[in-house]
């Protein structure tokens, strides 16, 4: 038997706006039924990835499969199956309740509407009798969001893509968002991608993360990230200096200079310096946060190095030895040859 | 000052007696600009969709074109229709010199640049994300169109608006192509230069008041409507 195919693969994707190339992503894997999500600052190309992926953006160059099959954006069979909730969303300027209906009725899908609507807006801790007559502009910017939800919900897609899906609400619209996505996976066996800035709040509902930074999708989740200003101290090696007179070498790249990349599992963690001289790189910082990886067991911690923070990741034993809490004073350490440039 | 005065007060006598060659110059402009606002609608706004929501080459241009043209003066529309339909001009032969339909013709090509522009720049505005909230709800071409034009439906109604204000007011294509004859093709407009000219200044002010509440009621339905 062969096994099913995943949601998507996408291979060789890269796109640009105008000379500039937002995403270039060699090979990307999404399970069925799994949820994704896509950790990244402003800027990094999670908006684009998931428009590529809800096929409403061609890319330019590269291939995306869906269930195995090659598919072009704005194909009428695909856009049946996957939906997008962008990071501002759109209402029309209409009810609630015709804003809900508005991807059945283009099915033409009228039955039980009503029934349908209620279920949709209790997915999304709404009342219907308070609701439903209720115009666009009559909702505050969670109920918007709550309301866009329902719309996606109410079709029950096969792919549901959310883009910051929680920067403009409140905690409960932020649990009540979680939660109806939780339920459109365990219920319809929707696959989600979700891209967020609240790596706490992804990290609760996703089975996997990915991180993205400058277009590159990077599968370990969140990694560090140091970009410039670099100085050049020799042909082999560049420093960032922090203000607090620190100093990360970093061997050069061979080509030009772009952003750094040091993988949280290369970064060691210790109260005192590191015996070994070879560790060209030991940074005094404290931890600003720690973060229980939800598969793994594993604990994120986050340390600040003056205004820099770089994250590694902890097993339980180790937090209990060095008697790990935020605020405390550490030392990290890597090799400055354990970065890789992009 | 008096004259002003006495003048206002003549023409509240005239339109509550029913003046026959008043109330025939109301119903002939509101006739005739009614159907041009149609018309120019009817051809003004594919355009303006069309050019609002598409690229393609050449879309600057035509769009400076159509800008430029909204400033197109009425006498000179009114002497290039006059050239085609009179006698010696190529549609001479429908003999629609001096009618109401002439009249329309030449106002519905003053109005269409004002509903091609005002529909593209409404077009033009809309938000980015209403295009992909739609596609990513599974709407095809015709229901993006359809739901983008429901959308900017006020913006729509503006550029109906703005036209028919522009063909309630203007002079030059009813005076050339109309002709300003009593009781056929005498609008309200060619009727206030005529009185004037005469000397009648209740007349003039009559129908002045009267295009001032058709240009009231007509953003007086607006308002309602967007409240709607």
């Amino acid at each position: 038997m062969t096994p099913p195919h995943p949601a998507y693969q996408l291979r060789h994707i890269q796109h640009y706006y105008g000379d500039k190339k937002v995403l270039d992503i060699q090979d990307l894997t999404i399970e069925n039924g799994s949820i994704t999500g896509l950790i990244g600052p402003n800027g990094s190309g999670k908006s684009t990835l998931l428009k590529i992926l809800a096929f409403a953006l061609r890319p330019t160059r590269g291939q995306i499969f869906y269930n195995g099959r090659p598919e072009v954006p704005f194909s009428q069979t695909i856009r049946s199956k996957v939906t997008l909730l962008t990071q501002k969303p759109y209402l029309l300027k209409r009810t609630v309740f015709e804003n809900i209906v508005y991807g059945l009725k283009i099915r033409r899908d009228d039955n039980d509407l009503t029934n349908r609507v209620k279920k949709a807006l209790l997915n999304v801790g709404l009342d219907y009798n308070r609701f439903a007559a209720r115009k666009w502009h009559e909702l505050s910017g969670g109920e918007a969001q709550r309301v866009a939800m329902a719309a996606r919900l109410i079709l029950k897609p096969e792919i549901l893509l959310l883009d910051e899906p929680i920067t403009s609400v409140d905690t409960k619209s932020a649990k009540l968002i979680r939660q109806a996505s939780l339920n459109a996976r365990d219920n319809w066996g929707t696959t989600l991608v979700i891209a967020s800035h609240d790596v706490q709040w992804l990290g609760s509902i996703s089975d996997r993360q990915l991180a993205i930074f400058n277009g590159t999708i990077f599968a370990t989740g969140m990694e560090n990230i140091i970009t410039g200003p670099f100085e050049k101290t020799g042909k082999k090696t560049i420093v960032k200096a922090l203000d607090d007179g620190q100093r990360i070498r970093l061997k050069a790249p061979a080509q030009e200079l772009g952003s750094a990349i040091i993988r949280k599992q290369n970064i060691t963690i210790g109260l005192e310096q590191h015996p070994d001289k070879g560790l060209d790189n030991q940074l005094s910082g404290h931890i600003v946060s720690l973060m229980l990886e939800n598969k793994s067991g594993h604990i994120m911690a986050t340390v600040a190095i003056h205004d820099l923070t770089l994250i590694t990741r902890l097993s339980p034993d180790q937090i209990s030895r060095f008697n790990l809490y935020p605020g405390k004073s550490v030392m990290l350490g890597f090799h400055s040859t354990d970065v890789e440039w992009i | 000052m008096d004259f002003i005065v006495a003048g206002f007060i003549k023409a509240i006598e005239l339109l509550i007696s029913g003046d026959i060659s008043t109330w025939t110059a109301v119903w002939a402009t509101l006739k005739v600009s009614t159907c041009s606002m149609l018309m120019s609608i009817g051809a003004g706004l594919p355009c303006g969709f069309v050019l609002g929501f598409f690229e393609f080459k050449g879309k600057k241009h035509l769009r400076t074109l159509v800008d430029t043209l909204l400033a197109l003066p009425t006498v000179f529309v009114g002497l290039a229709v006059y050239a085609v339909i009179s006698r010696q001009g190529p549609l001479g032969e429908l003999g629609l010199l001096f009618t109401l339909t002439g009249i329309a013709i030449g106002q519905t090509i003053l109005a269409f640049p004002i509903v091609t522009a005002i529909t593209a720049s409404t077009i033009e505005n809309i938000d980015y994300d209403l295009k992909l909230t739609l596609v990513s709800l599974g709407a095809g071409k015709r229901h993006i169109i359809a739901t983008c034009l429901w959308e900017v439906r006020y913006g729509i109604l503006a550029a109906a608006v703005t036209a028919y204000g522009r063909v309630l007011t203007e002079v030059g294509i009813s005076m050339m192509v109309g002709g300003n004859i009593k009781y056929h093709t005498r609008t309200v407009t060619t009727a206030i230069a005529l009185e004037t000219n005469k000397g009648l200044f209740a007349d003039g002010i009559a129908l002045g008041l009267v295009l001032i509440t058709i240009a009231f009621i007509v953003n007086l339905s607006l308002s309602f409507l967007r409240k709607q």
